[in-house]
């Protein structure tokens, strides 16, 4: 009956098999060889790779990869959700010009871009020069290399990540709902609690996802403007894969960081089919 | 309040957007080759890009692979989407996995295995192992956004599109494709910026003879950011709100 | 739609266009290290089409190699990378014949243990890691030794190189090792130690120190003596000192890939490279020393004299030649991880 599902399914699967799976079973099989220095891997099949990364060492960076990609997130949907819900709900005619308006100034490269912010940033940078002549300061304040710069350009990088989502979600939203809150008696911060955000949570969620989790694994931001005094997962991982020649060890970590990954989305899911049998998001 | 609220926050935000981008603006017409700080005025960056075809080819690389990967992606991910919200197949739960599997996998380790595929089938390094790569970066993103607003579609306008006679087909020609619209056009949008600005991937999967844009960026930055790059970025900026300016345009005089 | 078939049909002419070219060369080499006007020379001389691609570090360019031969010739590997990479079969052998301005090189750099017949690499650019100061803030003399790092008063203020070899390589020469050594005990000493400098680091970086430095972000650190030669020319107040306990020296090889698809190609550039003029101009533009000593000859008298990239015999006596330390990388980078994330 269904020669378009036949079709659609079809060439998705293919796709995904040749250029998905076979990927990562590569990966996969990679993990579980022993390093070799001559020849990258030698076919040993084992588990330390695995073991390895319950160290203290590596736990630490998982957690602070955790909480530097977890408040980015926060960040980003907080300073996001207003901006996108005032523009996808205006009447203006310029509307998609406005969103366009978002998008265009991250096709230019983002590493250009963050140096941009180091110059805004530095301890000769635009800041500081202004607030030196102004006479608010006397000594030049150091924003550069430091925590605060790393979120900062974070941030920076990701919100159009966060933006888009929730845009087309929220443009979505019918107004008749909130139209009908308000004629039941809600006051602006119930409605928006109760029914527009539930509302919008796929949005949220989509959004969400699609900062968290590059953002776990991103490395140059760190090391341009943090000074590379932390280490990130993506840092380690780049460092197993280039410097210490460590394949199989790098391509464990990055398997065991899309298990958890995976598993913590797939949680939340059960969560929240539990809660509403019918609510349905990834 | 509200009105002005409703007014300000955004500029504030549009500020943060731009206030590096301007910055980037300035720097193209600094007189210090190396240096972050105001110097002099001057034009020479502008004419030391035009002189350097090299740069301008690669630049052409980008957008040709930018385009291309970004309407592949977006067909496959609205594929992608429609069927995992509309039909129960075989490996269905795998598929929604495999995508975020591929959101998080780190750049460094697609590109390294996508470069061990391509080794194995001996597919020689260049333009197509290049797109390829960045469709398969990108679908995941753009399914992902896709999903999240055909979510919110009520099943039964298949069903009653199905009871008038409705092919599969056209249902999602005529009545799913104009409903997403705006997922679409976000879809699309995050995959073209994504292609135009992938280093890590790229950098395994591109081949001696298909240099791309933000490969050749991340090599001049490592000599300190020389203001060519800056003027580079300004022009490509002009161009696109240039193109997008005319777009709207051609757009308003259609309706 | 019609406008998608035309852009897609475009494409795929200008990707096998590409294809057709026979006489091509693909270098492959560090960021920014061939000029521009050495690589255009070569094409109108030679009519040799050249596709260069960059890499940033030894280790990226390692990694790509070793998963795909890629379709490179020519590579510029650091000497401490020639003796891995060719103990794993991955450089073609070179016939000297085919060089014949190979005799412009000067003997002091040819020779050496990681290659001791130069079959497989020919010396482009030589350097070495020193201390970096701004004289505005510091007394000449007042500098002289790593050692000095560890001071207290320096909290916050340095700059560190990014590069493992290069941290863990000046830490080992003030404790009185080789910054080659491999011996565990060292190792562990040395990473005890670093733990102590961890506060005064403010930055960890080897791809613009360059930028740093001018705009005084850093007013002390590790640097790159060709880089800072470099520096000089924006801000002069940005010195290079070369430490009492030693300091390690690099230099960097043309290489050519095994199984090269343009051997042919491979040594015309190479030996184009060898000639006076063009390493003159190679040295001047890119700021290292070039160990080409016809080429020497013709460096303005300033440039043959500075110090920063020219040191004297008396000074170099103390250098040592980085070697690959194989088994000890991956200790080494477990010690690098412990030292980033505070433990």
């Amino acid at each position: 009956m269904n020669t378009f599902k036949k079709i659609s399914v079809g060439t998705i699967w293919l796709w995904f098999c040749i250029f998905a799976i076979i990927p990562i079973i590569i990966m996969a099989i990679t993990s579980v060889l022993t390093p070799d220095t001559n020849s990258l891997v030698s076919f040993k099949f084992t588990l330390s790779n695995y073991t390895q990364i319950l160290n203290n060492t590596y736990l630490k960076i998982l957690l602070q990869s955790f909480y530097l990609a977890g408040s980015c997130t926060l960040i980003c949907l907080i300073l996001s959700y207003p901006f996108a819900f005032i523009i996808a709900r205006s009447q203006s005619k310029y509307k998609s010009l406005l969103l366009l308006l978002v998008i265009i100034p991250f096709w230019t490269s983002s590493l250009i871009r963050t140096y941009a912010i180091m110059a805004i940033l530095k301890a000769k940078g635009i800041i500081n020069v202004i607030l030196l002549a102004m006479g608010i300061i006397h000594h030049p304040l150091q924003l550069l290399y430091s925590y605060s710069a790393v979120l900062i350009g974070c941030v920076y990088d990701f919100l159009p990540f966060m933006i888009l989502p929730l845009y087309a979600n929220i443009e979505k939203l019918n107004p008749e709902y909130i139209e009908a809150a308000q004629d039941l008696g809600a006051n602006k911060f119930t409605t928006f609690v109760k029914i527009i955000i539930p509302l919008t949570m796929p949005g949220i969620i989509a959004g969400s996802v699609l900062v968290f989790l590059p953002a776990m694994t991103m490395f140059y931001i760190p090391v341009l403007l943090g000074g590379a005094k932390n280490i990130l997962l993506g840092n380690l991982i780049e460092n197993q894969f280039l410097t210490s020649n460590n394949w199989p060890a790098g391509a464990a970590i990055s398997v065991f960081l899309t298990m958890i990954m995976c598993a913590m989305v797939f949680i939340y899911w059960r969560s929240s089919k539990n809660k509403n049998g019918k609510f349905e998001n990834e | 309040m509200n009105r002005i609220a409703k007014h300000i926050y955004p500029s504030f935000i549009y500020l943060f957007f731009y206030l590096p981008i301007t910055v980037v603006i300035v720097l193209s017409f600094n007189q210090a080759e190396r240096s972050l700080i105001w110097k002099g005025f001057t034009f020479d960056w502008y004419t030391d890009l035009f002189n350097d075809f090299d740069l301008l080819n690669v630049a052409l690389h980008s957008l040709e692979i930018g385009l291309l990967a970004a309407t592949v992606a977006t067909i496959l991910g609205t594929i992608a989407s429609v069927s995992l919200f509309r039909y129960k197949f075989f490996g269905k739960k795998i598929l929604n996995g495999l995508i975020f599997a591929l959101i998080v996998l780190p750049e460094i380790v697609m590109g390294i295995s996508l470069l061990l595929l391509y080794t194995i089938i001996k597919l020689p390094l260049g333009f197509w192992t290049l797109l390829l790569a960045h469709i398969t970066l990108c679908v995941p993103f753009v399914t992902v956004t896709i999903y999240s607003r055909i979510v919110t579609v009520n099943k039964d306008i298949f069903e009653a599109a199905r009871d008038l006679g409705a092919t599969d087909f056209s249902i999602f020609i005529k009545i799913i494709i104009p409903l997403l619209f705006p997922a679409l056009l976000a879809g699309w949008l995050l995959s073209f910026t994504l292609s135009l600005d992938d280093v890590i991937t790229s950098y395994f999967v591109t081949g001696p003879n298909f240099e791309i844009l933000p490969l050749k960026i991340y090599s001049m930055v490592k000599l300190g950011v020389k203001p060519e790059i800056n003027a580079l970025c300004t022009i490509l900026l002009g161009v696109t709100l240039l193109l997008i300016t005319m777009a709207q345009l051609a757009l308003r005089k259609k309706q | 739609m019609r406008f998608f078939i035309f852009l897609f049909s475009f494409c795929i002419g200008i990707s096998t266009s590409v294809y057709a070219e026979k006489n091509v060369l693909n270098i492959y080499a560090w960021s920014g290290y061939i000029p521009d006007t050495v690589i255009k020379q070569f094409t109108k001389e030679t009519g040799i089409q050249v596709n260069l691609s960059e890499y940033d570090s030894n280790e990226t360019m390692y990694a790509k190699l070793k998963a795909s031969s890629a379709g490179y010739d020519i590579i510029i590997p650091s000497s401490y990378f020639i003796e891995r990479m060719t103990k794993q079969n991955m450089l073609q052998k070179l016939d000297k014949n085919e060089l014949p301005n190979f005799k412009n090189l000067n003997p002091v750099l040819l020779h050496k243990p990681y290659d001791s017949e130069n079959n497989f690499s020919i010396p482009y650019l030589w350097g070495t890691t020193g201390i970096v100061v701004n004289s505005k803030y510091f007394k000449e003399g007042e500098i002289t030794k790593w050692q000095d790092f560890w001071n207290p008063k320096f909290k916050n203020q340095l700059m560190m190189l990014s590069d493992i070899r290069d941290v863990f390589g000046m830490t080992l020469l003030t404790l009185g090792y080789s910054p080659n050594d491999t011996k565990p005990e060292h190792i562990k000493e040395a990473y005890l130690k670093l733990k102590e400098l961890l506060p005064n680091i403010k930055i960890f970086n080897s791809d613009a120190e360059q930028t740093i430095y001018i705009d005084e972000d850093a007013i002390i650190g590790m640097g790159y003596n060709g880089d800072i030669h470099l520096t000089q020319q924006e801000n002069p107040d940005v010195k290079f000192i070369y430490p009492k306990e030693g300091f390690t020296i690099w230099i960097d090889c043309l290489a050519v890939i095994k199984n090269a698809p343009h051997l042919q190609n491979s040594y015309k550039f190479i030996n184009f490279i060898l000639r006076p003029d063009v390493g003159k101009e190679i040295s001047e533009e890119i700021g290292y020393a070039t160990p080409n000593l016809a080429a020497i000859k013709l460096l303005p008298k300033e440039e043959q004299n500075d110090k920063t990239i020219n040191p004297d015999a008396e000074t170099l006596k103390h250098g040592e030649l980085q070697v690959d330390v194989g088994q000890a990388l991956p200790m080494l980078s477990k010690y690098w991880e412990k030292l980033k994330i505070g433990e």
